[in-house]
């Protein structure tokens, strides 16, 4: 008879709990302002996902690098940055990366030198649809922390390139409905319609929405990354200048001279543009980006 | 030497007669089967995050078979009593210590065959080739590895009171040889005198079972270790397993043998 | 008559576990002969260094000083322990084997050939009635099944020294009653028996000679017809006598 009681209790304190828990449920949203999760992984890990997140984005990073990459005691030495994941050779930011993966040096001692015959010493980056090997580090950081919008443009970046254009945006509108206000997410799916998918309409659409979503960022005081501005003020121009629009792209690229780091390539366009709307042949401009 | 065999072939019995070797098994499986069944962006030929994931849990798997199988042996066989029948035979101390580091390494290298069979099938059904040399010789440095910890264990085995302590303290000690031990001369190099004097020392003088994780060769297909190098981490391997072996010896000879 | 196990002025001393009280004296110069073809019992009250004396003359404590011997080899010497047998009081083996796999694996130390020991696996399953359950787990066997398991592996070496520890200890009277006939068996054979009881009776009728310690120290050392006869007692009363109870 007791074991029965202790069980009808026990089933009732469950049925009291789940009925809190539907009630509570709905009033939890108002308790607090961070974003709501139906997710597990969310549920589960708390703040800790962030971590995680980057734990797995750095993973993504290790396999773009065939396992050569430097540790805790290298960081120092080493880049921080993750634009070499989408800079093309020959880029700034490609060779910037080159210098800083030169974290290893002579070895110190017979059994660190020993000890890099077992290991990967060579700085080497995927290639030849390799690239594909990063995705799944990517993804599962994008579940843990869908605000981090970097993994949504690298990935979105080798997706176009592995020729998955309808991944890419999928994949893109996902990282958008996570972070409504970023132009970069916006930037990169600007590029995916102009370069990939040919529709320059939709990415003049989207890449202007983009301006405004950084002038709104730089309204908040939120100081967003001018090279940013920089990308897709010239993207934008390129666009409209394809399109005969030259006064909007002269516009547009006197935007991009105010946030580029290096305003004089740009000048050499700017004067054709203003040749063109004078009337002028356009002269041979050299290309900047 | 006979001795020695037949106290080794014991462990390996009591190793495929006990559950955890199996429990091991299946959970590497299922997760990497799991894992595998995953498609990410609608490409089913993403191969290595398998490798990485099924290598990892190998590592893990096997240390626990490690550490776990030869933490409980002395122990076991003092509160048991099963230690004083059989050195009422024609049996040392020295070679109950030989026998069961032979039985707990050829345990956990027929485990390694075992977890390396089940992966070569898992990355050669993905990548339709198998560097047979490749896996045979990180499961050779991986095994060769294990011998270091399992003679650690069993000194660790014949010092502390109880075999969770002891396996505790050998899981911390293994986990930090193999994330920091080769990084302790870079640590040193930042101290103030004397303590980096001390760190170097230690850096020379532990173990360094990092040179046997040759996991991302075997990921991201890098070429083999050269077999000259091989070779010589496995007289490393020797020398260290011997050592500590030797060390657990000279305790064991003057242990009571009732707990 | 040839000397199977002697001591000579054994002496041994233990830390005791209290630290205040200094060391503890197990053994004090002790002074024993066996013969060949002898059933020698070992008595004494518990505490007497019975046990002691068995753990050194098989090796498992080191003496202070003083000295034992098995067939004349020091049992420093694992090779001293080739010919023998022991059955612990409290029978503990690996509760995953088998009574087979137990057998062949103590077999396999002595470096007794397959064939033989196959044959003497047989023999030894038979005569401690074993056979139906050689392929079970010792795990699973009860605690006589392991006392006999434990006799099958003391003799498996066919041993000319059988050195037992309280034999007939949780045994029903049957169990007591086979184990009896086996220490007579080995006799007949001319094997020699050195076991430790507090089964007077059984003690009586079994062996040969006896010796009673008492606090470290042999008491009383001889045969038992001759020893009955001179306390004009039998062996529990002057047992009693010797450890100092009046009744």
């Amino acid at each position: 008879m007791s074991k029965l009681l202790s069980a009808l209790i026990l089933a009732l304190l469950l049925a009291g709990c789940f009925s809190l828990a539907t009630v509570l449920q709905q009033r939890a949203p108002h308790w607090s302002r961070r974003a709501q999760s139906d997710n597990v992984l969310k549920m589960v890990f708390g703040d800790g996902r962030r971590f995680l997140a980057d734990g797995f984005f750095r993973k993504a990073d290790v396999s773009f690098h065939s396992g050569f990459y430097p540790t805790i005691f290298d960081q120092a030495n080493a880049s921080q940055d993750t634009r070499h994941l989408t800079a093309k050779e020959g880029e700034p930011e490609a060779e910037e990366h080159e210098k800083q993966m030169n974290f290893l040096g002579p070895p110190r001692d017979w059994i660190e030198r020993f000890g890099r015959h077992f290991a990967v010493t060579t700085h080497t980056h995927l290639e030849g649809k390799n690239e594909r090997e990063i995705l799944p580090w990517l993804k599962v950081a994008a579940e843990l922390d869908p605000q981090k919008i970097e993994t949504y443009t690298v990935s979105a970046y080798w997706l176009r390139d592995l020729g998955k254009y309808k991944e890419a945006e999928a994949f893109l509108r996902e990282g958008m409905r996570n972070n409504p206000e970023s132009y970069e997410i916006l930037f990169e799916l600007g590029r995916l319609y102009s370069e990939n998918l040919h529709e320059p309409a939709r990415a003049r659409n989207v890449w202007e929405l983009a301006l405004r979503r950084w002038s709104d960022q730089q309204a908040a005081g939120k100081k967003p990354d001018l090279r940013d501005l920089d990308l897709i003020a010239v993207f934008l121009a390129r666009l409209e200048e394809n399109d005969g629009h030259p006064a909007r792209a002269l516009e547009l690229l006197h935007i991009a001279q105010k946030a580029s780091p290096n305003p004089q390539a740009l000048q050499p366009q700017i004067d054709d543009l203003k040749r063109q709307l004078a009337g002028q042949a356009p002269s041979p401009a050299p290309s900047s980006h | 030497m006979n001795t020695i065999l037949a106290l080794a072939g014991v462990v390996i019995m009591e190793l495929y007669r006990r559950k955890d070797f199996y429990v091991l098994f299946v959970l590497t499986v299922l997760i990497t089967l799991v894992m595998a069944s995953l498609s990410f962006f609608h490409d089913t030929g993403i191969v290595r995050y398998v490798k990485e994931i099924a290598l990892l849990l190998i590592w893990v798997s096997a240390l626990v078979i490690a550490v776990g199988t030869t933490a409980r042996q002395i122990h076991a066989e003092r509160e048991n009593r099963t230690i004083f029948p059989l050195l009422a035979k024609p049996v040392t101390r020295g070679q109950v210590i030989v026998g069961k580091f032979l039985g707990c390494w050829l345990a956990c290298g027929l485990a390694l065959v075992v977890f390396y069979l089940f992966f070569g099938v898992i990355s050669g059904s993905r990548e339709h080739y198998w560097p047979v040399l490749s896996l045979f010789q990180a499961f050779w440095l991986q095994w060769v590895m294990l011998g270091i910890v399992v003679a650690f264990v069993l000194l660790g085995s014949v010092v502390f009171a109880a075999p969770s302590s002891n396996a505790t303290i050998s899981f911390i000690v293994v986990f930090g040889l193999l994330l920091l031990g080769g990084h302790l001369n870079q640590v040193a190099l930042q101290q103030p005198e004397p303590l980096r004097s001390v760190i170097y020392t230690i850096y020379f003088v532990i173990p360094h079972l990092e040179w046997y994780d040759v996991r991302d060769l075997v990921i991201y297909d890098w070429n083999r270790v050269p077999w000259v190098d091989c070779a010589l981490a496995t007289v490393y391997a020797g020398v260290y397993s011997a050592l500590l072996l030797f060390g657990a010896w000279l305790v064991f000879r003057r242990k009571a043998l009732n707990l | 008559m040839e000397t199977i196990v002697e001591t000579r002025n054994l002496r041994v001393e233990y830390r005791a576990r209290d630290a205040s009280s200094g060391k503890k004296l197990a053994l004090k110069d002790l002074n024993l002969k066996v013969g060949a073809g002898e059933v020698f019992g070992f008595l004494g009250p518990n505490g007497a260094g019975k046990t002691t004396t068995m753990n050194v003359l098989l090796g498992f404590v080191n003496a202070t000083s003083g000295a034992a011997f098995l067939f004349g080899v020091d049992v420093r010497e694992p090779i001293a322990r080739q010919r023998i047998g022991y059955l612990p009081e409290l029978t503990y083996y690996y509760k995953f084997l088998t009574a087979e796999e137990l057998l062949r694996f103590y077999a396999r130390i002595f470096g007794i050939p397959r064939a033989q020991a196959d044959q003497r696996i047989d023999q030894l399953l038979k005569l401690v009635e074993l056979e139906p359950a050689r392929r079970r787990p010792i795990k699973t066997y009860s605690k006589g099944m392991q006392q006999r398991v434990g006799l099958a592996q003391a003799l498996i070496n066919n041993p000319d020294l059988l050195i037992l520890d309280e034999p007939t200890s949780g045994l029903d009277p049957l169990g007591r009653m086979k184990v009896r006939e086996i220490i007579q068996r080995l006799k007949n054979e001319g094997k020699t028996v050195f076991f430790s009881s507090h089964e007077l009776g059984e003690v009586e009728t079994v062996c040969d000679r006896v010796a009673i310690i008492n606090q470290g120290e042999l008491k009383v050392e001889g045969r038992v017809a001759e020893l009955i006869e001179k306390h004009q007692a039998n062996l529990e009363r002057i047992f009693l006598n010797i450890i100092g109870y009046q009744t």
